[in-house]
């Protein structure tokens, strides 16, 4: 027992050293130590999980691979909470310092958020909106499809069907009145949409969850009453339901065939039908499409149109362009008898009409299809497929001057939308052309053919129509039903009968489409030229191709050849930069407030809690304040077991140690620690990897040899110290039995070493950082790149900035945590003299060589 | 020493699939898949960590979490969630959670959860004995 006496003049020392509140007993000093260090280790540990969140946001962000919104909203709460958690634990280290970071950790949350914020929709648009009036200004709410519907009958005056738009308006209402939104963010941040089995539970759970919502009596009735007020007196008027999704004009994007549209409705019908329209936001190839195309599943609100139904005589698309070339500035007509669907669902023969674009619009070629199938309406209500009757079967399916007044009408378009276009249209039983939708279209500039290496054997498959150009490889799958298309391994070919639209969903994971049927205007062959899938359409037959044959496909010369013929494959990086998509656009707005690093210098009087402008200056600076009231407290405390003490290694060395709990093999109460008391493992590989190998690089300054070099380190603090702060002007370890930090100065080069090594390999690192030196600057940084080039070939994550690298490794076992800290410990030692040959390119090569073949031993 | 752990969440299926994975991991596991029920394991066992989904029918997680470290302290709640939100986990945090976790879980991850949870825990209750026990000490001289 301490006497009362002793007791009293401790508090007295402790009060006058400022800290009255320490328990003046072991067992207290024991229980403050563990806490502060449990506190130590939560900080690490929430900074690791923080700059690792980090990493994978710019990854993305510099990456071409598709990502959603669910990935930016996950890293960004997990970066949120770890930098919340480094806050609260820094408050455990230092109470009450540092308060004013979770001030700034809220500001910084609020700017997040609002980057990540959904495009609020007007507040006060109506549910609905008629055709007459509607154009370009109700983008916004109607959505581009209907929009620019309006603008083709409000402005340039073509006939399209009446008809209004359910607005995005509505929708909103509708996700409202049901609360769905919570449960649909739910479910996408629960499932892997990259992986295609859970993509399709994924769709049908999002789908039924919105079939079985309620439409609420206020939308019900406004669209019953607008279908009212467009139905013909006379005639029992039908409707078409057409998605106009909002968003789908963004990065020139068609979202060709990925929503539901549901022809010749009654009017009873509308309400149940409506719901199933916007339940078709979530099919899986919009699903994918989004992904692929970094949409934001937030932006995209269904509106959707409703459109009396038009009796077609023929139908079909008309392009004020070709494709697959964009030098061509023909016009491409695809027509069938009755309804446009049998085109644009790309599963039967139609007829190609190329008109010449300058006046009298010349037809240039006309290929009759045999077009066996059409697309008729049912007398009572949907549309049903029937036989063309046979004498109709080979004959053009529209005139020649029909085909002109339909190129006319396509180059009108074009003239007022300013871009080459894709326009739906039909012809109706009285002759008259109408215009049932208009985009802009996608070209892609035809591709060079490459020379065909001699002796390439014949191609198994020619001919078709080249819908997507290029070429690639891979084994063939063939998809003939959903169950099949689950099994589509990553770089396949795929290959099928009818080009469906749904097959898109599996565009992001193939590298080519072979189908046996279809042509240049359906659905699948728009998303393939979006996605730059090489295809081929309308081949015919396909027999020849089977499962897991691999072949090359080269769309431009439509054919497909057996085996690998790299001569023909574009190689990798001449694929074009990485579209900046939405979702990419939000990460990076949202990056901005979390990645940059403003606080550098932890010396420099701007190193404070209000200079923090982003979360990764917040984990900065927390980090650094952590590791310094750790040691400022050890250095400080009356309890000789915890305080620091200087190392022994045959001789005292100005190295200090301090332990956090495990480091040291047994307790240690006086002046001095000896190396054969260290237990911790990380310091003695770090140690080990500094002593491995002897020095004989370029003489010192000073002449001496590597055990000058330990002690000089602190042999002249005051020459040039980049430090202010007292607690810096020496060499010291913080260790305990995984964890080890080093801040050392060796004459003008700065070291920080920290390492965790312990059973959890998702929270082991090692970072590492170093700067100065005694040459000028260019030397310098010639040796900062030097070393940042040693490690980057040593898998570290390495950034070098003018003389300063930094470099880190994460998710490490343990065991390799300390190989990694015995090359660390080496390149400690072997490059503080290199700055002053940098200038030396022999020398320099010389050195590299050397290093190499040591570092070789370590690994 | 064993850990015990009480999972509260309504989907049965989530619970009892962590349920088992955790007594795998030689956890004490309880369950809930209701609010009553939860509070009733509270005051008849001796958990020393709650894991608790934000979003349940009949709980508000963030209510919940203020419930529990206002009747027991020293009990540690760690956050799960299924949706990604900064202003909510950051409340979450605020009121006093040990941590916010994103569904799906890795169980490697929750298991250092609750594993520094309750480290956290037993440091506390070793402080707070031993104030008790040097309290005892000096009652005489006081």
């Amino acid at each position: 027992m301490i006497s009362r006496g002793l007791l009293w003049l401790r508090q007295l020392a402790a009060r006058m050293t400022g800290r009255a509140e320490d328990p003046p007993d072991p067992e207290a000093a024991r229980e403050i130590f563990e806490m502060r260090y449990h506190a130590l280790r939560l900080l690490l540990a929430a900074n690791t999980r923080a700059l690792e969140s980090m990493a994978a946001m710019e990854r993305a962000a510099a990456d071409g691979a598709p990502f959603g919104m669910p990935f930016v909203r996950s890293h960004c709460t997990a970066v949120g909470v770890s930098v919340f958690k480094m806050v609260r634990n820094l408050d455990i280290l230092a109470p009450e310092r540092y308060t004013q970071l979770f001030d700034r950790l809220e500001d910084i949350r609020r700017q997040i958020e609002e980057a990540l914020a959904a495009h609020p929709l007007p507040t006060d648009a109506p549910l609905i909106l008629p055709m007459a009036g509607l154009g370009k200004g109700h983008l916004d709410v109607a959505g581009p499809k209907m929009a620019n519907l309006g603008e083709v009958f409000n402005v340039v005056g073509a006939a399209v069907p009446d008809g209004f738009v359910i607005t995005a308006t509505a929708y909103e209402d509708l996700i409202a009145a049901n609360d769905l939104q919570p449960e649909i963010d739910r479910l996408l941040l629960a499932h892997q949409t990259e992986r295609l089995d859970e993509l399709f539970a994924l769709s049908s759970d999002l789908q039924n969850l919105i079939l079985s919502a309620e439409v609420p009596e206020h939308i019900a009735e406004a669209i019953d009453d607008a279908a009212a007020r467009i139905a013909q007196p006379s005639a029992g008027s039908t409707y078409a339901l057409r998605s106009s999704a909002l968003g789908e004009d963004s990065a020139g994007a068609s979202f060709a065939g990925q929503y539901q549209s549901i022809l010749n409705l009654r009017r009873s019908h509308l309400v149940p039908s409506y719901l199933q329209v916007v339940a078709s936001k979530y099919t899986p190839q919009a699903m994918h499409y989004r992904l692929q195309r970094g949409l934001r599943d937030e932006d995209v609100a269904m509106s959707v149109g409703c459109l009396e139904m038009v009796d077609a005589r023929s139908g079909g698309v008309v392009y004020t362009g070709n494709p697959g070339d964009s030098e061509d500035c023909n016009i491409y007509i695809s027509s069938t008898w009755g309804s446009p669907k049998a085109i644009v669902d790309g599963r039967f023969a139609s007829d190609l009409l190329v008109v010449q674009r300058t006046e009298p619009h010349a037809i240039l070629k006309n290929e009759v299809g045999d077009k066996a199938t059409q697309f008729v309406l049912h007398h009572r209500e949907g549309i049903q497929r029937a036989d063309v009757p046979p004498h109709l079967r080979l004959r053009q399916s529209i005139s020649n001057e029909e085909a002109q007044k339909i190129a006319e009408l396509a180059l009108r378009l074009e003239d007022h939308f300013g871009t080459v276009v894709d326009v739906e249209w039909a012809v109706n039983t009285d002759g008259e052309v109408l215009v049932l939708q208009c985009r802009p279209l996608a070209q892609v500039s035809a591709m060079a053919r490459r020379p065909l290496p001699a002796g390439t054997p014949p191609p198994t498959v020619a001919g078709g129509v080249n819908v997507s150009p290029g070429a690639a490889s891979g084994p063939v799958h063939w998809v003939r039903r959903d169950s099949d298309a689950l099994l589509v391994p990553d770089g396949a070919v795929l290959v099928v009968e009818e080009p469906l639209p749904r097959w898109a969903a599996l565009l992001g994971r193939v590298v080519a489409v072979v189908a046996e049927q279809g042509g240049v205007a359906g659905h699948l062959a728009t998303v393939a030229r979006e996605l730059r899938v090489p295809a081929i359409l309308g081949a015919g037959p396909l027999d020849a191709l089977t499962n897991e044959m691999e072949v090359t496909i080269d769309a431009s010369r439509r054919a497909v050849f057996p085996g690998r013929i790299e001569a023909l494959l574009v190689p990798p990086g001449e694929e074009g930069a990485i579209i900046d998509t939405p979702v990419r656009a939000t990460l990076r707005h949202a990056l901005r407030h979390i990645a940059p690093l403003n606080l550098l210098d932890p010396d420099g009087i701007d190193f404070k809690p209000a200079n923090c402008q982003t979360l990764h200056d917040i984990t900065r600076f927390c980090h650094e304040q952590a590791v310094r009231e750790i040691f400022t407290f050890g250095s400080d405390t009356a309890f000789p077991e915890y305080a620091s003490k200087q190392l022994h290694h045959n001789v005292p060395m100005q190295w200090w140690i301090l332990d956090l709990g495990g480091g040291l093999r047994q307790k240690v109460t006086g002046k001095y620690v000896r190396l054969e008391d260290i237990a911790c493992k990380p310091m003695l590989a770090l140690w080990d990897g500094m002593v491995a190998v002897p020095w004989d690089g370029p003489p010192s300054a000073t002449g001496r040899g590597l055990a000058s070099v330990l002690f000089e380190a602190t042999a002249n603090p005051a020459l040039s110290s980049p430090f202010r702060k007292p607690y810096a002007n020496r060499n010291y370890f913080i260790i305990s039995e995984q964890f080890v930090n080093l801040q050392s100065r060796f004459g003008f080069h700065f070291t920080n070493v920290e390492a965790l090594a312990g059973p959890r390999p998702e929270e082991n690192y090692l970072s590492f950082s170093f700067k100065g030196g005694a040459a000028d600057l260019e030397r310098k940084a010639a040796r900062a790149r030097f070393i940042g080039d040693l490690l980057a070939e040593l898998s570290f994550d390495t950034e070098v900035t003018e003389d300063v690298v930094t470099a880190r490794r994460t998710i490490l076992d343990h065991h390799d945590v300390e190989r990694s800290l015995r090359v660390v410990g080496y390149l400690l030692m072997h490059t503080r003299q290199l700055d002053m040959i940098m200038a030396d390119r022999a020398a320099v090569a010389h050195y590299g060589a050397k290093m190499r073949a040591d570092l070789a031993q370590f690994n | 020493m064993t850990i015990s752990v009480l999972l509260v969440d309504d989907e049965e299926p989530f619970v009892q699939t962590l349920a088992k994975r955790l007594t795998l991991r030689r956890f004490d596991v309880h369950t809930a898949t209701r609010a009553e029920k939860a509070f009733a394991t509270l005051r008849d066992h001796n958990i020393d960590v709650v894991v608790l989904d934000v979003r349940m029918p009949d709980l508000d997680g963030i209510e919940a979490t203020r419930e529990i470290k206002a009747s027991y302290p020293l009990i540690e709640v760690v956050l799960l969630t299924g949706h990604a939100n900064m202003e909510s986990s950051l409340e979450g945090m605020k009121i006093g959670a040990f941590d916010y976790l994103l569904k799906p879980v890795n169980i490697d991850e929750l298991v250092y959860k609750i594993e520094d949870a309750h480290r956290k825990k037993e440091l506390q209750e070793e402080k707070i004995r031993r104030l008790a026990e040097k309290a005892d000490e000096d009652g005489p001289d006081e």
